[in-house]
């Protein structure tokens, strides 16, 4: 049986059957169109006549690094480049096994094809870097995306090459990496005095590693046996959702010198990110909760029948299903931490991205020209970014970690 | 020799003495006597809610018993859980609903047990995958995933798992009950070579003509009662039992 096709047609026909069937629609059709024509003219007009964008374009610097002291920007730079081929690197090692297991969607791919197929997956990205290479008067940062996308393709060459077993190490390799960068970034410029998108980035990022193993398993603790850690468990997760992470955030800077005497206190980012760490996880541990809950009896029977400690029964069949069914909704928590991080700024004192744009508009050669929607529109921009990113990605790993499931 | 050993004289793979099982106020099991010989097919036949299901899965401990023994091998099931385990790998279990790890490639599915319950090197335990895989005739879908195949495969898949952690027993529950007919022949007829080897069987099933085939024992059970016993033919030809036959007279 062959599959019905649909009549083709015409433009005015198409136009008639979907917006103007009847009266109603017409009328329906034509405001909304006048509506959105409307915003989208307002836009475009603020976009490339009324905004000024001299704002953005002086302060780049400011957004990206805060404080950073002018002359240590190849540290940044070099952890640019660094990151990117560490990611090439994993985009490598994961090809390779997936080449391995006969699992490659399309394993002779040129070149040319390679490049336009990422860069039709990695769009946004794409689109925020040209933004931001567009805004730059200096050579620099062309300079650095140039090194990147280098290093990116040498790590992923690397990748498919790296001998068997190696990747075993990759993850506690790549997480000293990272820690490493973080250090040699804090040389110039200890971390409580950062600023502008890399500080946004260290708080989601650290608090992303740290919460999700935590979240795990707390999630694990709440359905223990053991009534003590039951207890503790739904505690700590009921107590962390029922507070506003502000007040939280507030509290870590505020109240925690009424407990702790000064000198034994940590600093402000580690503060944050142990607030956005315990905050999310508890989310974390309900999604992941959710996910074990929907992993039918019937698994852990098979795998009891089969003789399976419990532990291994946990770690080999109901965590590996329930975290695949939870990711859109674990992705939406981290994407929500990210987005949060900016609360830092406005609770703790931070010249994050968000707070240094607001405090670019009352420099001398800005103040009292009502600036504000040009700085909010770009940091909304790169937040966008980031977020839409993160969720297609996790909608690739969704689609790839079902493979010929049901 | 344990201390468990229980002395009958062809000592028995699978003993029950006394077995009880209670549901809340519904009783499942009502002093379950049954005795299976190594070697021997029994199948177990009855009306749905007779408690056919209960009694297999209590004999791996899928279930508790409330009251009475049970040997399987001759090591009595208490509630130690490295005893429950150590039996659960001596014992395969086949699902109705087949319960493969949808997230594991079918020669994973083979290989867990016997990698992480029998620390098998993953070489030999591949090995040994794939050669229960061509014992039921799909050594060709080692490779796929368990939403990929059809369900008389995944049974077959299924049968191999079981296998793969080297049972002395085979607990079958309902393996045809979830299946498609045109499917039900490729499942019946891997059991049947099962069967055949002399693997000790329990096979709970509605399947009658693999009943009269293969089974030495036919026990019918209703209300949490074994009700009659006996070889197919007898069973069959001239029940005695009049709950028997108002059963073999709805069905056959």
């Amino acid at each position: 049986m062959s599959a019905p096709t649909l009549p083709h047609l015409s433009s005015a026909q198409w136009l008639r059957k979907n917006l103007f069937r009847g009266p109603l629609d017409a009328v329906i059709t034509i405001l909304a169109g006048a509506v959105v024509g409307y915003v989208v003219f307002r836009m475009l007009r603020f976009v490339f006549v009324s905004g000024r964008w001299e704002i953005v374009e002086r302060n780049l610097t400011l957004f990206m690094v805060g404080q950073y002291d002018r002359t240590q920007l190849w540290r940044p730079a070099l952890a640019v480049v660094i990151s990117a081929a560490l990611a090439g690197l994993v985009a490598g090692v994961i090809r390779r096994r997936q080449a391995a297991a006969g699992r490659l969607p399309d394993p002779h791919l040129g070149g040319v094809r390679k490049l336009t197929n990422l860069s039709g997956r990695l769009w946004p990205a794409l689109v925020g870097l040209l933004l931001l290479l567009g805004l730059t008067t200096s050579p620099g940062p062309w300079l650095v995306a140039g090194a990147a996308l280098l290093a990116a393709a040498a790590g992923s060459a690397l990748g498919r090459r790296a001998p068997r077993g190696f990747a075993w190490a990759l993850a506690p390799g790549i997480l000293l990496c990272l820690f490493g960068l973080v250090a040699f970034l804090a040389q110039p410029l200890e971390w409580d005095r950062w600023g502008g998108m890399m500080l946004n980035l260290l708080l989601a990022g650290t608090s992303i590693v740290l919460c999700f193993p935590l979240g795990v398993l707390l999630a694990l603790g709440r359905r223990s046996q053991l009534p003590a850690i039951r207890a503790v468990c739904t505690g700590y997760i009921e107590l962390f959702r029922g507070a506003p992470l502000i007040a939280l955030l507030l509290m870590a800077n505020v109240a925690l010198g009424f407990f702790v005497p000064q000198e034994l206190a940590p600093g402000k980012v580690v503060r944050a990110i142990v607030v956005f760490t315990l905050f999310t996880a508890a989310y974390i541990a309900e999604i992941v909760r959710g996910g074990l809950q929907s992993v039918p009896d019937g698994q852990l029977e098979a795998g009891k029948a089969i003789g399976l400690s419990p532990v291994r029964i946990t770690a080999m069949i109901e965590l590996p299903q329930a975290l695949r069914n939870v990711i859109p909704a674990m992705v939406g928590q981290f994407i929500s931490l990210f987005k949060d991080t900016t609360l830092a700024g406005a609770a703790m004192g931070f010249l994050d991205l968000l707070a240094g744009a607001e405090a670019a508009t009352s420099q001398p050669a800005f103040r009292g020209q009502g600036l504000i929607a040009e700085t909010l529109v770009f940091v909304a921009l790169l937040f966008w970014v980031g977020s839409y990113t993160m969720s297609r990605e996790s909608q690739r790993l969704e689609l790839r970690l079902g493979v010929g499931q049901r | 020799m344990s201390a468990h050993d229980h002395s009958a004289a062809p000592r028995a793979m699978i003993e029950l003495i006394g077995v009880w099982k209670r549901f809340d106020d519904f009783v499942a099991l009502r002093d379950i006597n049954l005795s299976v010989a190594p070697q021997e097919v029994v199948v177990v036949i009855g009306p749905s809610g007779s408690g056919k299901s209960t009694l297999i899965r209590c004999i791996n401990r899928l279930e508790k018993h409330d009251a009475g023994r049970i040997f399987v091998g001759g090591t009595e099931l208490s509630d130690d859980l490295r005893n429950i385990q150590e039996i659960r790998r001596e014992t395969g279990m086949v699902f109705q609903q087949f319960n493969l790890f949808p997230h594991l490639s079918v020669l994973d599915n083979v290989t867990l047990g016997p990698r992480q319950a029998r620390k098998m090197p993953k070489r030999d335990a591949n090995q040994l995958g794939m050669q229960l895989l061509e014992q039921v005739r799909i050594p060709e879908q080692a490779q796929k995933y368990p939403g990929q195949l059809s369900g008389g495969q995944q049974q077959r898949v299924a049968i191999a798992r079981a296998l793969a952690m080297r049972p002395k027993v085979m607990l079958f529950d309902e393996p045809t009950s979830a299946l498609d007919p045109e499917m039900i022949n490729e499942v019946l007829d891997a059991m049947k070579d099962l069967a055949r080897e002399g693997m000790t069987m329990i096979v709970v099933t509605h399947e009658m003509g693999f009943a009269r085939e293969v089974a030495d024992r036919v026990v019918f059970m209703a209300d949490g009662e074994i009700v009659e016993t006996g070889t197919p033919e007898h069973f069959f030809t001239k029940p005695s039992e009049n709950r028997t036959k108002a059963f073999l007279s709805q069905i056959l």
